[in-house]
């Protein structure tokens, strides 16, 4: 029996009345639903059949994606053409966040940690660490073997969001074509994985999030050159990122270019070898020994002991590893020849020697009276500088004193020349400033002037500072770089030549296909006359001054040098100063000549037998270099006998 | 207590069976099936790893347990519903807040409760029994219908279950529970003057609720309005569903072959994304058949309505009305870029055991009114 619509209803269990039921509401439910649907029908219909093309197109342009074919970095190769920077594959284990279900993380991590031997806190705390997309690849355990790479690969059922890449890193190799990091590690430097900051600032220029790119030496001043262009290709992906297949190649990449460096892997070993020698028998712990052409500024070898092992590097270092570097106090992670200043003691007499004779002081022959001790001008009676020699050398001209290196002479000549113009010549030799190799992280250095003192607070250099920047101490600090070019200056015949690390470009078999030319920096204000003075000067030492124990070299031309003894720090329980041990020369064919092909610096830090170890480091250097038979190396305790100031 | 007994024992004799409504079954099976072959289009892709196969046969399975469901439901007299509507209401409560409590998380939000291996959203079959307990309420107002004391009695009854919903937090489910009460109230002969001053104050209180919600609720929800704004953070599941719907044109791609959806462009597609699917694969025809089906079941609910014996099924059946209604609005609407990104499954055709067995269970008390309608009063 059918209810009348719109009339009361009678309730089936207690027969009261019920509710009202309303005909308008019905049809108002029933046209609204009508129309509401027709709504959606009407929007689809102009979705679908009106701007279906529009949303089809949009459709396909987000199934592909650019994607970057990375190109292959440069390699990088010694002067001899052997290759000392190449690439080799390395496997990485990445997770893909998404794919890996929250439950089975811990399984697959374990299994990981496995068959890689890594730590599985360490895989666990580096996908923890990740925040990007939980579709990116998160690399958490580089440079597996590729025993365990191939053992992932078959577990790949089992170990879900778990991918293996191939990527290629740096290995670094030594003169003998084998992995070895340590021989050329300041120099060549490493690559690792680009960091955030490093990424912000690059990501412009194309560096993708998981890139690799050159932190230290040549490999991150040269990045340009040597990354060469990434190429790229459009890639049909699904929503989640996973790339699915190449539809075509935008551009191919350009591989990086391959690079020569002036530095010869064979000098750079014998000069690690003498200079390792020279540290052991003195006791020292920091050293350095650079080698270069005067003529073209070509730097042939650089050492900075202690150094690291770059290999360590390119496969991604482990804290531990990095943290051992970061603790030693002898810093190996610096390169002291151009990261680090030091005072540079009788070597900067040149300078000195330089700026008197250029100022009208003295002239080369001029004779000046030299003491035990010098009295300060202007200063109470008494107050003054002692010479390394408490006799004094009675009477001595520019030659004699830069041979016997008499501090006196040299006092007087900085107090005589003035402080300003003093450090103009120190910076018209290069002091104060950067040399421009291009390796990253040169330091400048100290050069005292009225300049430098008022930035210090005070009205201006003190005559006690200016007669001791006149020997290179207290106030003048410089890199080895930087004392090497001035020798290297006036070796040459006064210029100032850009010292050169990258020879030019080559092949992939390392054959110079370009060969960067040489960079006069600066041609040196100073008389030729002066400059030769020096130059004799600097053979007096060899000759009949402190180093003449190195005459017994049978050398292919007339050594000339200096050395230098810088004391530093404070006075040891003897009432002494500890001090560093400078020698530098250069080898022309005959005395005075500016055809020197060879110049050389070595410096000690802190050397602590008597003597200058630095010189007899030069020495040995000389000797293996140039291949003579006799080994005429000394014995440690005779140091003192023949060499000093 | 006697009645009760008498309708059980009555339901095997099959008298009632000759007013079976084959309409409302043939809809409700055609759906089905719709969201079955478009659950295993939409998976294709997966059905390497077993992902679309699985699914389907999960799918059939659960529709096996809902046609079950819905028979057993059909023989019993529905009054049940209207002697136990206090119980039925503890037990929503009850259940509402174990999930809260115990409820595993799923895409951040506690919507379901796994019991012997299976995960069951109480949200769902909270909203059917809801609309039983709603419409004895409302039954039993009779001529006291037009009060303003109806409105607010409802609105508080159904605010706790919508609360603890939204809660987990499942905006889209508490929206439906305000969905059915306005439709329900509407039909139930309140006061329109009472509604709208309610319906105001609710559109005034709105962007108090909106101020509560997450950053990314707040951005899904307005990316209707501007798509563009963030495609590829809040609104890409948006941008990704329009390109795929419009990908469709007239007569789609074909199934399993729209490549948009195939791909995993869109997350959650053969769940609350699944008219992409449809849209995509079977173009706008197939967009309208659907349209046109949910059409049709609800005018066929509205007949029963009308048709019912008592105040209380009318009111059930209205209510499942309102909340299908509501929900193929919602759903298609977000889709295709009308409505708010909320997260409402499409009856019948996503995928998802809960809603469909709450479906089932739903459309077996309709049955059981129609059924019913025919009967001589006591």
């Amino acid at each position: 029996m059918k209810h009348p619509p719109g009339e009361p209803m009678t309730d089936l269990n207690d027969g009261r009345v019920d509710l009202h039921r309303s005909r308008a509401r019905f049809i108002a439910f029933s046209v609204t639903t009508a129309l509401l649907l027709l709504v959606l029908g009407g929007r689809l219909f102009q979705l679908q059949v009106v701007n279906g093309d529009v949303y089809a197109g949009r459709a396909a342009a987000d199934r592909t994606v650019q994607v970057s074919i990375a190109a292959p970095r440069g390699l990088i190769f010694d002067r001899a053409g052997r290759p000392i920077a190449v690439s080799i594959p390395s496997w990485t284990v990445k997770v893909r966040p998404a794919d890996l279900p929250e439950a089975d993380r811990l399984r697959v991590l374990a299994r990981v940690a496995e068959l890689t031997g890594a730590e599985r806190a360490t895989l666990r705390a580096r996908l923890d660490a990740f925040s990007g997309s939980p579709f990116d690849l998160v690399p958490i355990e580089r440079g597996v073997s590729r025993e365990a790479a191939l053992l992932i690969g078959e577990e790949a059922d089992t170990l879900p969001g778990v991918v293996i890449t191939v990527e290629p890193i740096r290995q670094y190799l030594d003169e003998t074509g084998t992995a070895g990091g340590q021989l050329l590690s300041h120099v060549i430097g490493y690559t690792g994985p680009i960091n955030r900051d490093e990424l912000q600032a690059l990501e412009v220029d194309g560096y993708l999030r998981d890139d690799i790119i050159g932190k230290a030496g040549v490999e991150v001043s040269f990045e340009e050159t040597l990354r060469g262009t990434y190429g790229t290709q459009l890639v049909e992906r699904d929503a989640s990122g996973r790339q699915l297949k190449v539809i075509e190649t935008i551009r191919e990449p350009t591989p990086g270019t391959n690079l020569m460096l002036t530095i010869d892997a064979d000098v750079q070993r014998l000069a690690t070898q003498a200079l390792t020698w020279g540290m052991d028998v003195a006791d020292v712990s920091q050293g350095v020994t650079v080698v270069m052409n005067p003529q073209t500024g070509e730097i042939l070898a650089m050492v900075s002991l202690p150094a690291y092992d770059n290999n360590k590097f390119a496969g991604g270092i482990s804290t531990e590893d990095f943290n051992v570097y970061l603790a030693d106090a002898d810093r190996p992670l610096r390169n002291h020849a151009i990261s680090d200043i030091y005072p540079p003691g009788s070597t900067y007499k040149l300078v000195t020697g330089i700026a008197a004779m250029e100022e009208g002081v003295t002239t080369a022959n001029r004779e000046w009276p030299t003491y035990g001790c010098y009295q300060i001008p202007g200063a109470p009676d008494g107050e003054c500088l002692y010479d390394w020699n408490r006799k004094g050398f009675g009477p001595l001209d520019m030659v004699d004193a830069f041979a016997k290196s008499s501090d006196t002479f040299f006092y007087q000549m900085a107090v005589e020349t003035g402080i300003d113009p003093l450090a103009d010549w120190a910076h018209e030799l290069g002091f104060g400033q950067l040399s421009g190799i291009r390796l990253p992280s040169e330091e400048e250095g100290i050069i005292a002037s009225t300049e430098w003192a008022r930035q210090q607070g005070r009205s201006g250099v003190f005559t006690g500072e200016l007669a001791q920047a006149g020997i290179g101490q207290n106030v003048i600090a410089v890199t080895p770089l930087q004392l090497l070019n001035a020798y290297a200056a006036v070796a040459n015949g006064g210029t100032r030549m850009k010292p050169m690390i990258v020879r030019g470009e080559t092949d992939l078999n390392g054959e110079l296909v370009e060969t960067f030319a040489p960079e006069v920096l600066h041609e040196v204000a100073a008389d030729d006359a002066t400059l030769q003075t020096m130059r004799v000067g600097a053979r007096e030492v060899i000759t009949s001054g402190h180093a003449y124990n190195i005459s017994d070299l049978d050398l292919p031309g007339a050594l000339s040098g200096k050395t230098g003894t810088a004391e530093f720090g404070e006075l040891t329980d003897e009432g002494t100063l500890p001090f560093h041990s400078w020698f530098v020369a250069y080898l022309p064919s005959v005395a005075g000549a500016t055809d020197a092909e060879l110049a050389i610096v070595s410096f000690n830090y802190s050397a602590v037998v008597p003597g200058n170890v630095s010189a007899e480091v030069v020495k040995y250097f000389l000797q293996l270099y140039y291949e003579l038979d006799e080994d005429l190396r000394l014995d440690p305790n005779d140091f003192s006998l023949v060499t000093a100031n | 207590m006697g009645v009760a007994t008498a309708t059980f024992v009555e339901s095997f004799r099959g008298r009632d069976w000759r007013h079976f409504d084959l309409q409302l079954f043939l809809y409700v099976v055609l759906l089905i099936g719709f969201g079955v072959v478009m659950g295993y289009s939409a998976g294709f892709n997966e059905a390497a790893t077993g992902g679309g196969m699985t699914q389907t046969v999960k799918t059939l399975i659960w529709a096996a347990i809902g046609l079950t469901l819905f028979f057993v439901v059909a023989s019993v007299d529905y009054q049940w519903l209207r002697t136990l509507a206090m119980p039925i209401y503890l037990v929503v409560l009850a259940l509402l807040t174990l999930t809260m409590l115990i409820g595993t998380n799923l895409f951040g939000a506690q919507m379901s409760v796994t019991v012997a291996g299976l995960d069951f959203q109480f949200s769902e079959v909270s909203k059917v029994l809801m609309i039983a307990v709603l419409g004895a309420y409302l039954a039993g107002r009779r001529e006291r219908i037009g009060r303003l004391s109806t409105i607010l009695v409802a609105g508080a009854l159904m605010a706790i279950p919508a609360f603890l919903v939204f809660r987990q937090p499942d905006l889209g489910t508490a929206l439906v529970f305000i969905g059915i009460l306005v439709g329900m109230l509407f039909m139930s002969g309140a006061s329109l003057g009472w509604m709208g001053l309610m319906t105001a104050a609710i559109v005034g209180a709105a962007p108090i609720v909106i101020g509560t919600l997450q950053d990314y609720q707040r951005q899904r929800l307005f990316c209707f309005l501007d798509p563009s704004a963030d495609p590829q953070g809040a609104c890409f599941q948006l941008v990704q569903a329009l390109n795929a719907v419009g990908s469709g044109g007239w007569l789609g791609r074909g199934l399993t072959v729209g490549g948009e959806g195939q791909r995993g462009y869109i997350p959650v597609q053969s769940t609350d994304f699944i008219f992409t699917v449809v849209a995509e694969d079977l173009g706008f025809v197939g967009g309208v058949v659907v349209l046109t089906l949910f059409g049709l079941l609800v005018w066929r609910i509205l007949f029963i309505a009308w048709q019912a014996r008592d105040a209380f099924g009318m009111m059930i059946a209205v209510g499942l009305a309102s909340m299908i209604l509501f929900q193929v609005l919602v759903n298609i609407g977000m889709v295709i870029g009308v409505m708010p990104v909320t997260g409402i499954p499409l009856p019948f055709v996503t995928y998802g055991g809960s809603s469909l067995i709450s479906l089932m269970f739903g459309m077996g008390i309709l049955q059981s009114i129609r059924m019913r309608a025919h009967k001589p009063t006591l």
